[in-house]
């Protein structure tokens, strides 16, 4: 008895040891809460909008904010909020109703989608116009898109591990999403090189808003003398007013809209970074992305070549409809897109940044993208951050390339035969490549003296983007970012 | 696919001959300007790309999900 008490205390005393030998100080993962503001102005224009079945305009502008605040809450465990906050106005998501721009509905607008579909009957025949190259005056015309994201990471003792959680929510007007992730990181080789695990699991929902004219129809039970259809004339390709009673009338082609309104997406991620050399460092991300659901867009409109067209407004506009003279005549959709209920993703990247001298780094990137819908892409993009003033302002030139072949359900405005089983006109899934040119400039300031209340300001970032879409597409972005340290 | 796996494969293993870089030799790789992520500046305008086209993810940040985009 005496022998064990003996070994039980000399353990004990070990443990002792071993507690006040490893009682070494360990710097904090996050020293002090940070604080991180950045804002951005988007404006974009081009003429193939995908509301619109392929042609129109797609102008858009988004003005966006973010606040993420990072708090430590011991020195291993990291405590982050994110809230996201986007408005955008567009053109092309204004014609969802295209008729709005018309006389009477124009009066009194309450912005109430439903009322604006009704109101179309109050108009005197010949009088309800629409175009897809004018903006029209409906709710859908704007949104504002919120996003959440709290996220908890703890590193380990020795600095060689790192767990971390994330839950998400984001909303829009028809479009709701619950996220949830973790991550795992692990370092090693004197932390040289570090392996790093991340799943997702977004579960989506849509809130589906329609082309007028298609949820109208199924509205009133395919009479095309009632509803918002009443007292509106339509007319054929030749701009003669059609017999609404008749046999050769304008119908969609599919009256089941989105049976299936969830989206939800998986993705895991498998990244390896190592240490080249003092100066040189790479990284290296594959990707796996399932994603399962109503993955078309229900705003979307459809002109199929092998059916006749039907419109709405101003007769004579009819032969000038794809182009942007045409501000009178609208031509009825023959369906919403319709895309496959999966979709399977994997897109490969990898990062190599090299210091070159103390006043110039190059920062360099590559993507080679692959899904089944038959989508390849490539991406390769470089920085040069160029440092004056003892890095203390920083200039970052920056050019970005991208290309993409065209998805198998894509082709133009009236280019898709009624026969298939998916397609769609949205030239984000055509086939296309962009150039991209911008600057950024940063000052750092590492004592961060100048002071906002308790917080000093580290770092204030602006940065200028053009974007330039062989298809015609052209954009411009402007970010401003600030970062504050609490004292 | 297996010849560029075997490829993958080789460069991986040829890092691990490279020198370790120890802690106080890490001045360079510490600056934020080598930080091997998307830049927190550049959020929106990544955002805008995956609005804009196919092909997202495998960029240490989202892949997909969590918006009405392709």
């Amino acid at each position: 008895m005496k022998k064990q008490i003996s070994i039980l205390v000399l353990m004990i005393s070990f443990y002792g040891f071993s507690q006040n030998a490893t009682n070494t100080y360990t710097k904090r993962v996050l020293e002090n809460t940070e604080v991180d503001l950045i804002s951005s102005f988007y404006g974009q224009d081009g003429d193939n909008a995908a509301v619109t079945g392929g042609i129109g305009t797609e102008k858009l502008t988004d003005i966006a904010s973010t606040i993420t605040v990072s708090i430590p809450l011991n020195a291993n465990d990291i405590f982050t909020i994110d809230a996201t906050i986007s408005a955008y106005s567009s053109a092309s998501s204004s014609n969802l109703n295209p008729f709005d721009a018309s006389g009477a509905s124009r009066g009194g607008d309450d912005d109430d989608e439903e009322d604006d579909n009704k109101s179309a009957k109050k108009n005197v025949a010949g009088r309800v116009n629409g175009s897809p190259w004018v903006e029209s005056s409906g709710a859908s015309k704007g949104d504002v898109w919120v996003n959440g994201d709290i996220g908890y990471s703890h590193s380990s003792e020795n600095r060689n591990s790192i767990i971390g959680a994330n839950v998400s929510f984001a909303k829009e007007f028809d479009y709701t999403s619950i996220g949830l992730g973790g991550n795992f990181t692990k370092l090693f080789n004197e932390k040289n090189t570090e392996i790093g695990l991340k799943a997702n699991i977004y579960m989506d929902s849509w809130q589906p808003a329609y082309p007028t004219e298609i949820i109208s129809y199924k509205e009133v039970n395919n009479n095309l003398n009632d509803g918002f259809f009443e007292g509106v004339d339509i007319l054929d390709q030749k701009g003669s007013i059609i017999n609404k009673t008749g046999n050769t009338v304008w119908s969609p082609f599919n009256t089941s809209l989105v049976e299936n309104k969830s989206r939800n997406t998986y993705s895991a991620s498998l990244s390896f970074s190592q240490i080249l050399s003092k100066k040189a460092q790479i990284s290296i991300f594959l990707d796996i992305v399932q994603q399962n659901g109503w993955l078309a867009n229900p705003m979307q409109r459809v002109y199929f070549g092998d059916r006749a067209n039907y419109y709405i407004g101003n007769a004579s506009s009819i032969s000038n409809y794809t182009s942007s003279k045409n501000t009178d005549v609208f031509q009825l959709a023959d369906d919403i897109e319709r895309l496959p209920d999966t979709r399977f993703k994997i897109p490969v990247g990898a990062r190599l940044n090299q210091y070159i001298n103390e006043n110039i780094a190059i920062r360099t990137y590559y993507r080679y993208y692959t899904d089944d819908w038959g989508m390849k892409s490539h991406t390769a993009s470089i920085e040069l951050p160029i440092k004056f003033s003892l890095g203390k302002f920083t200039l970052y030139p920056n050019y970005r390339f991208y290309n993409q072949t065209a998805s198998d359900y894509f082709a133009p405005f009236e280019s898709h035969l009624s026969s298939s089983d998916y397609y769609t006109s949205d030239y984000d899934l055509s086939k296309f490549n962009s150039h991209q040119y911008g600057l950024g400039f940063k000052y750092t300031d590492i004592f961060a003296k100048l002071k906002v209340f308790k917080f000093g300001l580290k770092s204030f970032d602006l940065r200028y983007s053009y974007y330039d879409r062989s298809d015609g597409l052209q954009a411009s972005i402007v970010s401003a970012g600030i970062k504050f340290v609490m004292d | 696919m297996i010849k560029k796996t075997l490829l993958v494969l080789v460069i991986l293993g040829s890092f691990n001959s490279c020198v370790v870089v120890k802690e106080y030799e890490k001045v360079y790789l510490n600056d934020p300007d080598m930080v091997l992520a998307d830049k927190k500046i550049n959020k929106f305008e990544t955002s805008f790309q995956v609005y804009r086209e196919a092909a997202s993810g495998a960029n240490g940040g989202k892949s997909g999900g969590g918006c009405g985009c392709n």
